[in-house]
């Protein structure tokens, strides 16, 4: 319906491409790759709000929240958050702009449990294989095939991606559009949206006490003591006590900081302990 | 020796550059080896050199890749060091492994403090609208760890390794500890700002409903996308399902169903 006023052409994809080569260049531990999904959506955000500073400094901050996933296949969530977005730009007030947000955080963790299985899992090791038989002989084609094994597909599906997710965002939102159920599958990209966030502040957060009751093979650590009462208690009240700060418009890198300090002096006492 | 230097420095710079263009993999050992061979001016051991070190890095993959660079230092020191004594692969992992050890504890600290540090800056940039200044913030915050690490490998070379190894074990063990520590507490901050930005009273109840699942039943993430999908089908259908009139005088009722169909295979993705 709308395609005749669509704003991103094929080089926009492209640059977009280009730009998420480098998308873990930045990972930090606090937002992972969202300087790096950030950077690769400015092409498109500059051709979708160009003239809208206001709106293109909001999308910016908004393409800055956290984000993980494979990298190889980034190409995919990125061009269909630029699709979602050259719709959000076409009716700016009509449009839930929570959603691009939902919609990303729902398939970073799908993404990432078949991408990672399949690059690092998969290629890596046969391209490891296949590189080291010939190399272990000083053959010079070891670490040129296990290059070649490695990235064709790397770049390849990447740059695949990058068409198929900005074609299939937008025929979705299209069709979601002319049937009127954006209201159904905004809700249920939020019930999706936030399990995956549920789920990944528990795989990544991680607070361990020390301590122990007891000697020797008797011995129970407090860890256990809380994980027999609630599993995960010290990481949820932990993310809800940034929640609250945050609310309580603390920014987040003095934040940073002081966990860091904190951290390593909690680390000298022994109070806080790495995982077993 | 001083041009080998310089040209080994070049090489522990370019292995951690392999998230920079695209994470390649030009940061493992059967790459670095044989640019360390090449500049030694021995190719062919430095083949057989990485690859074998390869072989014994081969479980050292870091999903996330905060701590990669330690088996590239190892690799690169260990290949100048034996080609220079004119020794085997053996030589090598004995002479790659202690820097190996120490890098891996450096890197947690350098890749734990600046890019987080200097991602920072990007956030004022995007409220300015100046996309040019979080390309630069981009640049900085992955060249800064290198910058600071990466010279570590040509210094072992030049003085030494025990000289190195000694200069820095001074830093203290807790210090390392507290920085691998604060890698498991710091994405708090990540979460707590995503989840302000998409939580909503109707739906905060699945963030804990992913979250315990979690933690009580041990599965992946994946596994938690599956069933939310299938929760995200059932509720919708409850919520929507009886009052959309709506919907079906536009289309047929087999209409809406495909679309409704391929809306959750979207999500599904």
């Amino acid at each position: 319906m709308n395609s005749n006023n669509n704003t991103i052409d094929k080089s926009t994809l492209r640059k977009t491409f280009f730009r998420s080569i480098p998308m873990e260049h930045s990972w930090n531990y606090e937002r992972m790759m969202n300087l790096g999904y950030c950077f690769a959506m400015i092409p498109a955000l500059k051709k979708i709000y160009g003239g809208n500073k206001d709106e293109l400094s909001k999308s910016l901050t908004r393409h800055l929240e956290f984000y993980n996933t494979t990298p190889y296949v980034v190409t995919l969530p990125l061009c269909i958050s630029i699709a979602m977005e050259e719709n959000r730009a076409k009716d700016i007030d009509k449009f839930d702009t929570e959603s691009i947000n939902m919609v990303k955080t729902a398939l970073m963790g799908p993404i990432a449990g078949i991408g990672d299985s399949f690059y690092w899992g998969t290629l890596r090791v046969l391209a490891t294989g296949i590189g080291t038989s010939l190399a272990t002989q000083g053959n010079i084609l070891g670490p040129i095939l296990f290059l070649l094994i490695f990235n064709i597909p790397n770049f390849g599906i990447r740059y695949w991606l990058t068409f198929f997710g900005y074609r299939l965002g937008t025929s979705v939102l299209q069709k979601i559009e002319s049937s009127g159920i954006m209201e159904k599958i905004t809700y249920a990209a939020s019930v999706i949206g936030l399990s995956v966030a549920g789920a990944m502040t528990a795989e990544m957060v991680n607070v361990n006490i020390g301590g122990r009751i007891g000697k020797g093979d008797d011995a129970t650590t407090f860890q256990d003591i809380l994980n027999g009462i609630i599993p995960g208690l010290l990481p949820l009240g932990l993310t809800f006590l940034v929640i609250y700060l945050l609310k309580k418009k603390m920014k987040p890198l003095p934040l940073l900081i002081i966990m860091m300090f904190v951290c390593i002096v909690l680390a000298y006492f022994k109070i806080l302990v790495l995982p077993k | 020796m001083i041009i080998k230097t310089i040209l080994l420095y070049l090489v522990a710079t370019l292995a951690p550059l392999d998230q920079f263009f695209g994470t390649s993999m030009i940061g493992r050992a059967i790459i670095v080896g044989p640019l360390t061979g090449l500049i030694m001016g021995d190719l062919h051991t430095g083949i057989v050199i990485g690859a074998t070190m390869e072989l014994a890095f081969i479980g050292s993959v870091s999903i996330g890749a905060s701590d990669p660079p330690d088996m590239a230092s190892g690799t690169i020191l260990g290949t100048a060091f034996a080609i220079q004594a004119g020794a085997g692969p053996e030589v090598a992992l004995a002479a790659g492994l202690p820097i190996a050890t120490i890098m891996l504890g450096i890197n947690t600290l350098a890749w734990g403090f600046f890019p987080a540090i200097i991602m920072h800056r990007a956030d004022k940039y995007a409220l300015e609208g100046d996309t040019k200044g979080i390309g630069r913030t981009m640049f900085l915050a992955g060249f800064a760890p290198i910058l600071a690490t990466t010279w570590i490998i040509p210094a072992a070379f030049y003085f030494g390794n025990k000289t190195i190894v000694q200069l820095i074990d001074v830093i203290p063990k807790f210090v390392i500890t507290g920085m691998d520590i604060a890698a498991g507490v710091i994405p708090a901050i990540g979460f707590a700002m995503l989840i302000n930005m998409i939580m909503n009273k109707k739906v905060a109840v699945f963030f804990f409903f992913g979250f315990f699942v979690v933690q009580y039943f041990k599965i992946s993430t994946i596994g938690v996308a599956i069933f939310s999908v299938m929760l995200a089908i059932v509720l919708t259908q409850i919520i929507y399902g009886k009052n959309n009139k709506g919907e079906t005088q536009i289309g047929a009722s087999e209409g809406h169903k495909t679309s409704t169909i391929e809306g959750v295979d979207f999500d599904e993705f």
